[in-house]
């Protein structure tokens, strides 16, 4: 956009709607437009046609924003700032101050494990997992009904990953609404209740992830204890009646769960 | 109206914190040393040449310091928040486009007034030093020496300095948020500063060409007449270090026409930051 340079089509025709307390994902890969959405739904930039609603609110305005805590993708925070002061100075801009945003900070830095010396050291000391935490932190000093979490662990290592996950699920069963995009698919497999795909800036599916994968004409049994002998015998009661094994074995760990098992406990918290 | 305060002093400080932290002030370390070694030379003069060096020394240094400062200092604001992205963590808070753009330059204005401060008692301190070196002397007349030192004509060429500057971030910050690079901040700021200069000599000519002059040059010298402040108004600063008596209310009238031109600037670079995308 602008002069001398091309004009982009970033969405085109993108219907979608998140519902009160659900987790929604917005899926794709680079470039299909979900930063692009995100930053519509905020105001940070205008559809050339078209319009979004946050809570009733158009979006965009002062009113739609209270009602958001955003995570913008790779954030660089003001790294002069310490995590405490990033919260404080988030929550002003947010209209809270006085003893309420000071107890407000606590609460916060200890819900992402951000407390006591951690929390007053420059930002710039800390690792990824732990500035995208503060800036998740950060997301929710005005208490907003719906958090935006744009790649919320692009570039964090599986700890923290999980930590961001074990985060978002926290805050749905507080009531929370939490749209977050990501195109690391097993995360939001993990946490989303349903989810839209995007491809070059076009809505390509949508719908609650149960119904999206779910194989509706196969079945799966898990099994402990059957012997060799068993499992033949199962095998041909199954032709038997006309269906047809298409898979069996012992099943297989997920390397993320075997890799953060094999941590040792501190690492893992 | 209270919360839009709040929210404009909290970007306000947190410009100035991170000019703080990003330890601008240590600029201030290399300035006492200059002047230190002004305040060495030309000892064989009289005391009144010895006091308006210094001054002259004193006020130039304060000027290109404020003027590097500001420009660098206004010339991030807005370009450097996109680039880092922490942009985007501000405005999606319920904070107004304008409220951001005010909270950035008061934060600046706090920073060079601050630096304009403690340059200016920098300054006083080295004129009182400078004082009582002379008064130990032959024959001193200390009446005549220390009206010269501690002359209180100062504090308006401090105040003058202080108001110039921030006429020249405000330009700055005007620019920033209309460019993505902070090369064009700077250069187009210091164009505006070099044109300003000559800015009553464009409306002199644009009021006495008349008819004469061709179309585009009778319209650039209007353009420059009306948009560009005129510098040249600061140049009470140098009647005062020249020891010449300036009126506080000729002072206070160019404060108030640079606050006019704030107003303006900042009015501007909010209506073009307000339709931008981030």
């Amino acid at each position: 956009m602008g002069w001398f340079r091309g004009r982009v089509l970033a969405v085109e025709g993108l219907e979608m709607e998140v519902k009160p307390g659900e987790v929604f994902g917005l899926l794709g890969p680079n470039g299909s437009g979900k930063s692009t959405a995100m930053k519509m739904i905020l105001g940070l930039l205008r559809p050339t046609s078209g319009q979004a609603e946050v809570c009733g609110y158009r979006a965009g305005t002062m009113a739609a924003r209270r009602q958001i805590g955003f995570l913008p993708e790779n954030p660089y925070f003001p790294n002069f700032l310490s995590g405490a002061e990033l919260i404080r100075y988030y929550g002003k801009l947010s209209g809270m101050g006085g003893a309420s945003l000071e107890r407000k900070i606590r609460e916060l830095l200890d819900l992402v494990r951000l407390g006591g010396e951690a929390g007053h050291r420059r930002l710039r000391t800390y690792s990824k997992g732990m500035l995208q935490r503060a800036g998740l932190a950060g997301a929710l000093v005005g208490d907003p009904e719906i958090l935006m979490l744009d790649e919320p662990t692009a570039g964090v290592d599986p700890a923290g990953s999980r930590e961001i996950r074990d985060l978002i699920l926290e805050l749905k069963q507080r009531g929370k609404t939490v749209l977050f995009s990501s195109h690391l698919l097993e995360q939001v497999e993990d946490v989303a209740d349903r989810v839209i795909i995007l491809h070059r800036g076009q809505k390509l599916r949508e719908g609650r992830l149960d119904e999206l994968l779910t194989r509706r004409n196969e079945w799966e049994i898990k099994v402990v204890g059957l012997l060799e002998n068993d499992r033949k015998e199962m095998r041909a009661w199954i032709e038997k009646r006309g269906a047809r094994v298409v898979g069996e074995g012992a099943p297989r760990e997920r390397l993320e769960d075997y890799f953060l098992r094999s941590l040792p406990e501190e690492e893992n918290r | 109206m209270r919360g839009c305060l709040r929210r404009i002093f909290a970007v306000a400080q947190n410009t100035f914190l991170e000019a703080v932290r990003q330890k601008v002030f240590a600029v201030l370390l290399v300035f006492a040393p200059v002047l230190l070694g002004g305040a060495s030379y030309f000892a064989e003069f009289s005391f009144q040449e010895q006091f308006k060096f210094l001054k002259d020394l004193s006020y130039a240094a304060i000027s290109l310091t404020g003027l590097l400062v500001g420009l660098l200092g206004a010339a991030q604001l807005i370009p450097g928040e996109i680039e880092r992205r922490t942009i985007l963590t501000a405005l999606c808070r319920p904070l107004r486009r304008w409220e951001f753009i005010a909270g950035k330059f008061f934060g600046l204005a706090g920073l060079l007034a601050g630096m304009v401060g403690i340059m200016g008692l920098t300054v006083w301190g080295l004129l009182g030093w400078k004082g009582l070196q002379l008064v130990g002397g032959e024959g001193a007349d200390s009446a005549a020496i220390w009206a010269e030192a501690m002359d209180p004509r100062l504090i308006q060429a401090g105040l003058l300095i202080g108001v110039k500057l921030v006429v020249v971030a405000a330009i700055a910050v005007f620019f920033s948020t209309v460019a993505t690079s902070t090369t064009f901040v700077i250069a187009m700021t210091l164009m505006v500063y070099l044109i300003g200069h000559l800015q009553s000599v464009a409306r002199e000519q644009w009021l006495e060409t008349g008819e004469a002059a061709h179309g585009v040059v009778r319209l650039f010298l209007a353009a420059v007449s009306f948009l560009v402040p005129d510098f040249n108004l600061y140049n009470l600063i140098d009647e005062i270090v020249a020891g010449n008596m300036v009126a506080w209310q000729s002072t206070l009238e160019v404060v108030g026409y640079s606050v006019v031109y704030v107003l303006i600037l900042l009015t501007a670079s909010s209506v073009v930051f307000e339709g931008r995308d981030i």
